[in-house]
Parts: C-alpha cells; structure tokens; sequence
C-alpha cells in the first residue's frame, strides 16, 4: 500500500479516552486525484480518524504521512500549511464576522508571511481567492452579511469554502450535506466532483447514496476499527459490511 | 552554648507570638549533639511555624474553596471574594461593639452574610449570564462589586485598623512544643467547616442538586430543580465560607478596608494551583502554599513570600496547565 | 448560531448613510481637545490641562486593554504592571539625569518586551481564567516588590523626576508648559490610534479577531494562535509602558500604586464605558472616568463607590459603551433583543 501516488498514509493509528479505543490500529492510504470515503455507524471512530489526520489530538501510536512526510504529532496548523484542510461536521465558522471575512482569513495563508502587516488590499492574491469562492459557492450577494445569518445550507456550502480557501492538496470533508436538503445535497455531491478534478478528497459520509455514487474508494469503519475496503460496489457486497450496517439500523 | 533561635511569623498578633516555654535557657554548659540541636529546632522554630501554617492553611482552603466551588459549578470568578471575607470580619466587629462574644458571632455571621450574598448574585450576576461572553462580564461585575465593596468599608468603618481581642489567650504545651490555643481553636474549626462542606457538596441531595445544575442547567431545570435559586444559594454558600474565615482570622490578621485584597491572592494562587473547580485542589494547595509561605518565612524576608508563592503558581502551571487536579464533578 | 450582542464583539463598520457612526467620535476628539486646549492656554489654566494630560496619559493605558479584550478576546487585568514599569524606568533614568525625553521612552519600551514576552510566555498557554488570574497576580506581586526595595524609593515611590525639554529637530517641546505638554500627549494618543488602528486592521489584527472569534478553528486555517496572542501581548505591554513613561514626566513622581489592581480595574472600566473593540472608545472612556472622578471627588471622598456601581450597570446595560451608541444598529433579532438585556 506504498503506491507513490499515495497522498495521505495512515498506518495503523491508534487513540484511546479514558478506556475506550476511539481509533484501533487503522491503516490505509489516499490516492492522489481520488475521492475516499469513509463511512461506518456511528461512534465508528471516523471523526476521532479526522482529528488524528489533521493534528487536532495526537494518537498514541502509529503514523500519519501527507505527501510522504511523517507529520505525526503535528500540531493543526502546521499540517494545514503543509496543504491539508478540512471542514466541520458540526459548522465551525466565524459567526460573528462577515462571510468574505471568513474566507479571507483563510486565503491569507496563500500570502506570504510579510503581507500580515500591510493593509489588507496588498493580498491580492487572497482578495482574489475571495471573490472566486464567492462567486463558485454563490455566496456574492451574502459577502457582507454575518456568518452566523446565513441559512444552514448556505453556512455548510461556507464551511467548505473555506476550507478551500488555503488551496490546499488534501481536502478532509466531515459530513458535509449533514443537515441539507435534497437539492443542496445533490448540488454539493456535484461540487465535489469538481472538486476532485483538482485535489484530493478524503470525505465521511453518512448518506450512502452519495457515497457510492461520488468515491473511487471506500473504508469501512466500526468501532474504531477497518472493517473493509475497496471500490464502492465490493464493499457494498461485503456481508461483514452489511452486519454492522444492518445491525446498527 | 544553647540557641536561642529566633521565631518570625508572617503577621504576628501580639499576645500569639510563639514563645519559648520557660525553663530551656540555661547559662549551663550543655554538650551538644546534632540530635539535640535538631530537635530543639524543630520544637521551638518548625513546630510552631508549621502550626502557622496549618492554621493559617485551614483558613486559606475555606477561602478558597469558596471561589473553587462558585468557579466549578456557577462558572463565575468571584473578584470580590477577598471582599466577603473582609466583610465577614467587618460584621464580626459590629457585633462586637453591641456586646456580642466572639463565640455568638461565629455563629451569626455565615446566616448574615449568606442572604447578601444570595441577593448579589440573584439580582446582579445573574442578570448576564444570558450573554455569550458571560465568563468575562461576570467578572467584571464581581471586579465592580469588590470597588464598592472596599469603599463602602472604608466608608463605614473608616481607614483604620482594628484589631478583637483574642478570645482564647494562652497556649498549651505538647512535646515540649509551645501551641497557642487559638490557632488549635482555629485548626479544628476550620477542619470540621471543611469536612462539613464536603458532606454537603458530595453527600446530600442538596449537593446532588449543586453538582447537577452545574452540569447540565437545563436538564435540572426540567427535573423541576430552580436552578436559578441554586446557582445563588451556591454563591452565597461560596461566600459565607469566605466570610466565616474573616471572623476567624481577624484576631490574628486584624480588620482593615482591603484586607481581602492581600489574603485573597493566596486563596487565588491555592485555586489556580489546585485547579479551579477542583475540592481536593483547594485543599491541598491551599494547605501547602500556607505551609510554604509559613516555612519560608523563617528564611526570607516576609515580603518575599508572594513572589515566592507566585513562582511556584507559575512552575505549576508550566508543567500542568490546568492545575494540580481537575473539575469537581470528576474530583 | 447567532452572534450574540456581547461586550467583545467586533463593531461592524458603519455605513456611509448613518449620520453619526464611530468615525465621527475619531474625528471629534482631536478638535474637541484642541478646542480645550486653546481656551486653557487663553485663560491660563494649569490644573484641569494636566489633569486633561493625565487622562489621555490614561487613555494609553486603556488602549493597551482593549487591544487584548477587544481584539485578542483576553481580559488583562494586569496591564497596571507595564504601564509602572515604564513609569518606574523613565523616572529613574530621568532622576539619574541618564537620559533625556527620547532615552527615557525608549529605555521604557526596551524593559516592557522582554518582560512581555517572558509573562506571556506563561500567562498565554494559559486558558481563559488562568491568563485574567496570572495577570492579576503578576501585577500584584510586582507591586509588592517594588514597595518593598528600597532602592526604588519603597513606599513612597522616586520623586524628583526634572522638567524636561522633548526635542523633536525642527521644534522644542517644553513639558513644563501645561499647553505643550497636553498637546504632545493628544498628538501622541492620536499617533496610538492611528497607528493600532491601521495594525488592527492588517492581516495581523483581522486575524487576532478571528482568534477571539473562534480560536480552534483559526489552528486548522495555518495560525499559530499562541504566537499572535503573544505578539498581541507585547505589542499591548508597549503601548502601556509608553504611555506609563509619560506620567513621571507630568507628575515629577512614581509610586507603588501605579501598579496596584485599582489602576489596571480602571483602565478596563474605561474600555468599557467607551466601547470594547473600538480604540477611540477607550480613549473618551479614560477622560470620563478622569472627569467622574474630579467631580465626583470634589463632594466626597468615596467616590469610588459610585463609580464602581456605574461600572456595573454599564456592564449590565450597557455592554457596548459610549462608543456603542454610534455603531451600526445591525437587523437581527439577535441584535434587538440583546439591546433590551
């Protein structure tokens, strides 16, 4: 599983709370270019997976490689600068700052460090990051307005837009249609698609429709564990798949 | 050639200062041992400091375990904690001056200080908590109450400093050391006062309730727990604790308009290092910090012993962020 | 989520069309004072401009907050300790006759950062409370210290601290003339404004309000929160020392209480009463507080009560400071009814 077109290696992490395995010894790896998933029931440890990848708690055993560098232990943003991003399940924005300032802050990084203290209309580079996610995100006409009024579609399709922001090589998306409607589930499943035309995508999902339909490869997890993966119609076929599924509903 | 050492302790009352019992100075030449110099050091120097301290140390946990407890399930910072204290005190001197005994007062102050209190935060603190930033503005209001607080002393009992009479002069012998019986007055007291609140907070229903609203406000609410009414019995609790430690300490410290600015940043340091929220970091830390601060001073100046004290606040908080120990709930 | 109305959120910018927004109040203050500073030279008048003087001395101070509160989103209750280290550093150079205005200010602003960053270094890994508490506690017991070493005059402080002569090239400012030396101040306050204004409003600054915003997330965008809650922290203990070097030069002397829990509460009164988050706030909030407390003073000597009790029903009612009333009403139900309290 060392192909070299591996962005993302996961080998076998594992993250304990209190005396519950939150993550036991999962190992996989992200192709550069694909769309992965991971899915599972929940409390399978795919957040606490998230955390670990990103930097947000440190496992207590195994690595993390991104573009082939060990960045385990890593703190967030540090990994971040090294081109991973990922988005909330639950919304994380600046609710009390305008949309454009959100992704702004987060285009700021494209900068280089001595732009901090100029004015901000000297990052142009960010400011024309901005108006480009503004416009793909249809967010324009909601540039000024507070993060914390927009609807909740519209806050998830900011969420990821942010995490867009920094032009990152990896995007980590937690449950992004969580909470949206038909449509805009459908037009983020789309978005994403394009997305994947440039990136990579390592994604959680709970719609499995979505899933099946969007990844080029999917990892199955169940308390804390991999309990398979492969394409999306192998591990659809998986009996063992199936139980935990089955069992959970 | 015996020594004659010297005791230094950090406020001495007058009639408390430790003594040398009567009968060890000698002129007699003695063939001293190691053994004999260490052991007429600790019975004449150690000891009693150490006595001090933990007297001293008993007061500073039921100070501070009163602003760990508002802390760890109101979730406010009592800058006017130090006040309460002082106003303990400032109440006991009242009920002097109409002739009420120590013992009376004692007993009268937590039930007068527990409906102010209540009072305070019912109508006042409470009035933000609605607010997102509600841990800074509860803070800024207790800040704004500790101003008025300190002014309204220095308003109505003026500047001075007044000082009550010991209500239990002497002191008793044991091993040769010399404890005066006041301060054991004062370690069983404050020990029974830390006891008790342990069995209110961990074993009644009333503590249940305390702890659950803490936890989760809303779910007590709709157990039909008026949580509003707890969270200012809880304070008032808080401060009441405060207050009764005033009573005791003033025969020893004296009673002055910003006397609670002084003692209040050691029951803040025992906080912060214990852990805020934390009952066993309270204890633990307050009991130690007064012992340090006891022990210390037979070495270095007394006005060193803040820095001191805040050194080691810093050292701890370097190697453990968040204090000794953790939240009540799990403590 | 909504925003709440709090006391630290940001101001929103005002629009064009609103007739008196917080751009009026930057610009009102320069005229008012020099209004007040003509009619003081007119009529003569030292007392009330040198009581002027040490309000914007003040003001410095209180800046020095609201960049932690308004922007970092930390609360010092602290920042008395740099603002007498500076006192303390000019005022002991000055008595020396080391230094002149220039070494003076510098030798101030050169002791504030390694101390800052040394404090900070503890007080910001800190969370939340521990930082409040910690800067209380180092302002305390860097009080006591000095109170307690003779050799910077104990008690009482250093005295005799010479009139000086600031020397700017092209003109001389005597700061033994009251009109001069209010005028340096304001020019100096204004150059403060300005300056954290333009810093605030920088990549640095937007992002110290994101920190405040929501400081988990700002980690996963590529900053370092620490490094710029310290950067903040340093530049905030250099505002104050500068500011805090002023005050021997106004008053000939320096005491203890320049660093005492009474001087760092007043200076977050005064944010509060101007407005959190919007420097100019702070700066009015400084010369009310100066003016409260002389008229105040004059009928009785517990004045302090009064103001302790209109702290809090600002706090309670008025969040937003004066300040406040001048900012962009947002539409919103969250606004209104946090309006209403």
């Amino acid at each position: 599983m060392n192909a070299p077109a591996a962005i993302l290696e996961v080998e076998n992490l594992r993250v304990s709370f209190g005396g519950l395995k939150a993550v036991n010894d999962v190992s996989f790896s992200v192709q550069r270019g694909s769309v992965t998933s991971v899915i599972g029931p929940n409390g399978a440890g795919k957040s606490t997976l998230f955390n670990l990848i990103c930097g947000a708690i440190a496992p207590d055993h195994g690595r993390v490689r991104l573009k082939g560098n060990d960045v385990t232990g890593w703190p967030p943003n540090r990994i971040a600068r090294a081109g991973l991003a990922r988005s909330f399940q639950i919304t994380n924005l600046f609710f009390d700052l305008p949309v454009e300032e959100n992704l702004r802050l987060a285009a700021q990084a494209l900068e280089p460090s001595g732009k901090l203290l100029r004015p901000k209309r000297h990052s142009q580079r960010a400011n024309a990051k901005v108006r480009e996610l503004l416009e793909r995100f249809e967010l324009s006409h909601k540039a000024g307005e507070l993060a914390g009024y927009l609807s909740h579609g519209e806050q998830r399709r900011l969420e990821i837009a942010v995490a867009l922001a920094g032009e990152p090589e990896l995007l980590l998306l937690d449950e992004p249609t969580q909470g949206m409607s038909h449509g805009d589930t459908a037009d983020t499943s789309r978005m994403i698609r394009e997305l994947a035309r440039d990136i990579t995508v390592l994604l959680i999902e709970h719609d499995i429709e979505l899933v099946m339909g969007l990844s080029h490869w999917v990892v199955v997890m169940h308390q804390g564990q991999k309990l398979s993966e492969g394409p999306p119609e192998q591990v659809r076929a998986d009996p063992a798949v199936r139980k935990a599924y089955l069992g959970e509903a | 050639m015996a020594r004659r050492p010297s005791v230094r302790t950090p406020a001495s009352a007058s009639d408390d200062t430790l003594r040398l019992a009567p009968g060890t100075s000698g002129g007699a030449a003695r063939r001293e041992t190691v053994m004999t110099v260490a052991i007429e050091y600790l019975q004449f120097v150690l000891a009693p400091q150490m006595l001090n301290g933990l007297t001293i140390g008993v007061a500073v946990v039921l100070v501070a375990l009163g602003l760990s407890i508002i802390f760890g399930l109101l979730d406010v910072v009592n800058m006017a904690h130090g006040e309460f204290y002082a106003l303990g005190a400032f109440i006991s001197m009242s009920l002097y001056s109409l002739g009420v005994s120590f013992w009376l007062a004692l007993v009268l102050v937590p039930p007068i200080v527990i409906p102010i209190g209540f009072l305070i935060e019912r109508g006042l603190i409470q009035r933000v908590y609605q607010h997102d930033q509600r841990h800074v503005l509860t803070l800024l209001l207790t800040v704004g109450l500790s101003i008025i607080m300190e002014d309204a002393f220095d308003l109505i009992y003026g500047p001075n400093t007044m000082r009550p009479e010991n209500p239990l002069p002497g002191s008793t012998e044991f091993l040769g050391v010399i404890l005066p019986n006041y301060r054991l007055f004062l370690l069983a007291v404050g020990v029974a006062t830390i006891l008790a609140t342990w069995l209110v907070i961990y074993r009644t229903r009333l503590g249940a309730m305390i702890r659950a609203a803490a936890f989760d406000k809303h779910m007590t609410a709709s157990l039909g727990v008026p949580v509003l009414r707890v969270y200012a019995g809880t304070f008032a609790f808080g401060v009441a604790l405060a207050g009764f430690a005033g009573v005791l300490l003033a025969p020893i410290y004296s009673v002055f308009p910003t006397m609670g600015h002084d003692f209040v940043l050691l029951a803040f340091t025992a906080v912060i290092v214990g852990g805020i929220g934390s009952f066993y970091g309270a204890v633990i830390a307050g009991l130690l910090l007064a012992q340090i601060q006891a022990i210390s001073s037979l070495y270095i100046p007394p006005y060193w012993s803040d820095p001191l004290l805040f050194a080691i606040m810093v050292a701890v908080l370097v190697v453990r962020p968040q204090g000794l120990f953790n939240w009540m709930g799990k403590g | 989520m909504h925003p709440a109305n709090t006391v630290v959120s940001p101001a929103a910018p005002a629009p064009a069309r609103r007739r008196l927004g917080v751009q009026h109040l930057v610009i009102a203050f320069p005229v008012l004072s020099l209004t007040f500073a003509s009619i003081g030279a007119v009529l003569g008048e030292t007392f009330y401009l040198r009581l002027a003087t040490e309000a914007l001395i003040l003001a410095g101070l209180a800046l020095s907050v609201d960049i932690l509160l308004g922007y970092t989103g930390l609360l010092s209750l602290g920042q008395a300790l740099y603002f007498g280290l500076g006192a303390y550093t000019a005022a002991y150079l000055l008595g020396q006759g080391a230094v002149g205005f220039w070494g003076a200010l510098l030798s101030s602003l050169a002791l504030a950062t390694p101390v800052a960053l040394l404090a900070g270094l503890v007080a910001i890994r800190s969370k939340g409370v521990y930082f409040i508490l910690i800067t209380f506690g180092l302002a305390q017991v860097a009080a006591k210290t000095i109170y307690n070493t003779r050799e910077l005059g104990g008690s009482d402080g250093l005295v005799g601290v010479p009139v000086l002569q600031a020397d700017f090239g092209l003109f001389r400012v005597d700061l033994g003339s009251p009109v001069e030396f209010f005028l340096l101040m304001l020019a100096l306050i204004m150059g403060l404004y300005l300056g954290l204004n333009y810093l605030m409003h920088t990549p640095f600054g937007r992002t110290l309000v994101a920190i405040r915003s929501n400081e988990h997330r700002v980690r996963f965008l590529g900053f370092d929160p620490w490094r710029y809650k310290l950067a903040a922290y340093a530049v905030a203990a250099n505002v104050a020392a500068l500011s805090g070097a002023m005050y021997p030069m106004l008053r000939g002397f320096v005491s203890p209480e320049l660093l005492y829990f009474k001087m760092s509460a007043d200076a977050v009164i005064t944010v509060i009463f101007g407005g959190v988050g919007t420097l100019i706030g702070p700066i009015y909030g400084s010369v009310a507080l100066v003016g409260l407390r002389t008229v105040l003073g004059s009928w009785t000597e517990h004045y302090h009560m009064i103001i302790g009790a209109l702290f809090m029903l600002a706090v309670i009612f008025m969040p937003r400071g004066i300040a406040g009333l001048f900012e962009r009403k947002e539409s919103g139900p969250a606004q209104d009814e946090a309006e209403r309290t």
